[in-house]
């Protein structure tokens, strides 16, 4: 039997992992893209790296750090970033890279620098393939920090994998529900960013 | 970080010996060419004949090989390319209207930058706006997509004014409407310019457009500059072949007297029709979505007249009806001739009738400036 109190640690453990996550992934990931803008070299690499390590499976990802970093938070953290930051720097960078050549004429036909254009024209309207591919990385974060369980990451998993050891349905339950509903919380959570950020966007 | 004006008007802009290639062919050759302050020159050719190429030096988006422009007697190249683009308007074909902003931050994107205060900025997109016949509360928080092609390009020009630039540049502006809008918004150009009184340079590969709108016409051609003059030069002295051809117009005013108002007219399309009962807010909002700027009324089968949009949006909140606004609009047969439905047409000071045959629209006659010049 699990009390309450433990899973809502451990909800809480997974809360600031995968939040945790998202946002370094985020900060990792835009000056990256930007990156890419400007050398061709950077973006295939990105592509390609994405693509690669796409196919790899999560699990042997998650396993793969325990030789290098040990066990706990930090490899935890690490090993949801390798599968978290390539769609966010991949739809960020398409994002960028869409944006109508004939706006970005026009913003150099005005006298913009390419500071000012990246800032009002590039990064809005990068918006929307940007959230995408947050929300894209924000589930499968979630999913990868209930195996991170596994090399101490603390979290949900580690009630979902007691109730499969000690075949305990509702201990299972009690890890596996709270993980379906924060993964519903993170989509929601960041459409309500994406609305709040992209007005232009959502209307009409 | 205000930046500080090159010019406050502009004398005159001079290309002096421009060459620009690209591989191995030329996209200017050798091009001398004054603009003088205060005219609107019209830079026209077929594609490919470095007009585009032309007008882009002079705010260094393209850099030439050899010359000189110089504004002023300032050399552009001596010139920081922001201070120089941020005292030129720009406007181009396609618009260019950023569509995450509304109308409102599309206009004073520029002067946010240059960190004007926002109650000025605000002040400023409203006279704007005004000043294109957009009511500024009406549109002002709406985005490009909620506008229609007119619209959209009469913001573009609201844009280029922000900066109160003594010089505009535009490339084509009004290359991407359909021939009828594209004719009203050029007669509202001509309103428009003749009150700014600014140095224009004008792109467009369209000769009516040139010939109505130019102070005067570089005929452009393979990079090289054909001639330049004032409308009337290009037509009765044309330089060359060339000249001759793109000025004659399809040689239309050589048949003037066989022509029929059939062989002129556009055709009738149901989008330009309005119930007489519709009441004038509907009436905008309807127009917008069709992309009209101009609209006809009809009461069952009987015309009763047209409205335009500019004057719909004024009366917008008193609940007019369409039949107590329309103006009377004149009406033609297909098989009248063109020279009397065009004088007809120049007397009344109108620019659009209507074609019926019998109780049927079948067709929209535009007046055409150039054929009326020789009438």
């Amino acid at each position: 039997m699990v009390v309450l109190e433990t899973v809502l640690d451990a909800t809480w453990e997974h809360i600031i992992l995968v939040y945790t996550t998202l946002f370094v992934s985020i900060l990792i990931s835009i000056p990256l893209a930007f990156g890419a803008l400007y050398s061709k070299k950077l973006e295939f690499l990105i592509m390609k790296f994405a693509n690669l390590v796409q196919a790899v499976p999560s699990f042997a990802v998650v396993a793969i750090m325990v030789p290098f970093l040990g066990i706990g938070f930090t490899p935890a953290l690490v090993a949801i970033m390798l599968r978290a930051l390539l769609p966010i720097i991949k739809n960020t960078y398409i994002g960028l890279s869409n944006v109508d050549p004939a706006l970005i004429d026009y913003a150099e036909g005005v006298g913009l620098s390419q500071w000012q254009i990246h800032r009002h024209i590039r990064l809005p309207n990068a918006y929307p393939a940007m959230f995408a591919g947050i929300k894209f990385a924000g589930i499968l974060a979630n999913s990868i920090a209930v195996l991170t369980a596994f090399i101490g990451s603390g979290g949900l998993g580690e009630i979902i994998f007691q109730g499969l050891i000690g075949y305990n349905t509702n201990t299972l339950l009690a890890g596996a529900i709270p993980a379906i509903m924060l993964a519903i919380l993170i989509d929601t959570s960041f459409s309500i960013l994406e609305k709040k950020v992209t007005p232009g966007h959502s209307s009409k | 970080m205000q930046t500080e004006r090159l010019f406050d008007r502009i004398e005159s802009i001079q290309f002096k010996g421009i060459t620009k290639k690209y591989g191995e062919g030329f996209a200017v050759k050798e091009l001398d060419l004054e603009i003088i302050g205060g005219e609107l020159l019209i830079l026209i050719g077929p594609s490919g004949s470095g007009k585009t190429t032309t007008l882009r030096m002079i705010n260094r988006m393209i850099e030439q090989d050899e010359g000189s422009v110089t504004i002023n007697g300032i050399d552009t190249k001596d010139a920081d390319p922001v201070r120089l683009r941020r005292n030129i308007g720009y406007v181009i074909q396609n618009i260019g209207l950023f569509p995450h902003m509304t109308i409102r931050e599309n206009i004073g994107l520029v002067p946010k930058i240059e960190k004007q205060n926002k109650k000025d900025i605000e002040e400023r997109v409203k006279t704007l706006l005004d000043f294109v016949s957009l009511p500024p509360e009406m549109f002002m928080n709406r985005y490009p997509k909620q506008l229609s092609g007119g619209q959209q390009q009469r913001v573009g020009l609201a844009r280029a004014m922000a900066m109160d630039p003594p010089l505009f540049l535009m490339d084509e502006p009004f290359g991407a409407l359909d021939p009828i809008l594209r004719k009203q918004l050029q007669k509202e150009f001509l309103k428009i310019k003749n009150e700014i009184n600014r140095t224009i340079v004008f792109v467009t590969h369209d000769i009516e457009e040139a010939l109505v709108l130019g102070d005067r016409i570089a005929i452009m051609d393979q990079g090289e500059l054909v001639q330049v003059g004032p409308p009337e030069e290009l037509i009765f002295n044309p330089a060359n072949e060339l000249v001759a051809d793109i000025v004659d117009n399809q040689r239309k005013f050589k048949h003037m007297d066989t022509l029929k108002v059939k062989d002129l007219m556009s055709p009738f399309e149901d989008k330009y029709v309005l119930e007489a009962k519709m009441e004038a807010c509907d009436a905008v909002d309807e127009m917008t979505d069709r992309d009209l700027e101009t609209a006809f009324v009809f009461e069952g089968d009987e015309l009763l007249g047209q409205v335009e949009i500019v004057d719909l949006m004024k009366c917008r909140d008193r609940g007019e009806k369409l039949s107590e606004l329309a103006k009377p609009i004149k009406t033609f047969q297909p098989m009248d001739s063109v020279a009397f439905a065009l004088s007809e047409m120049k007397n009344s000071g109108e620019y659009l009738a209507i074609v019926m045959n019998s109780k049927h629209p079948v067709g929209i006659l535009v007046s055409d400036e150039v054929l009326l010049k020789l009438i």
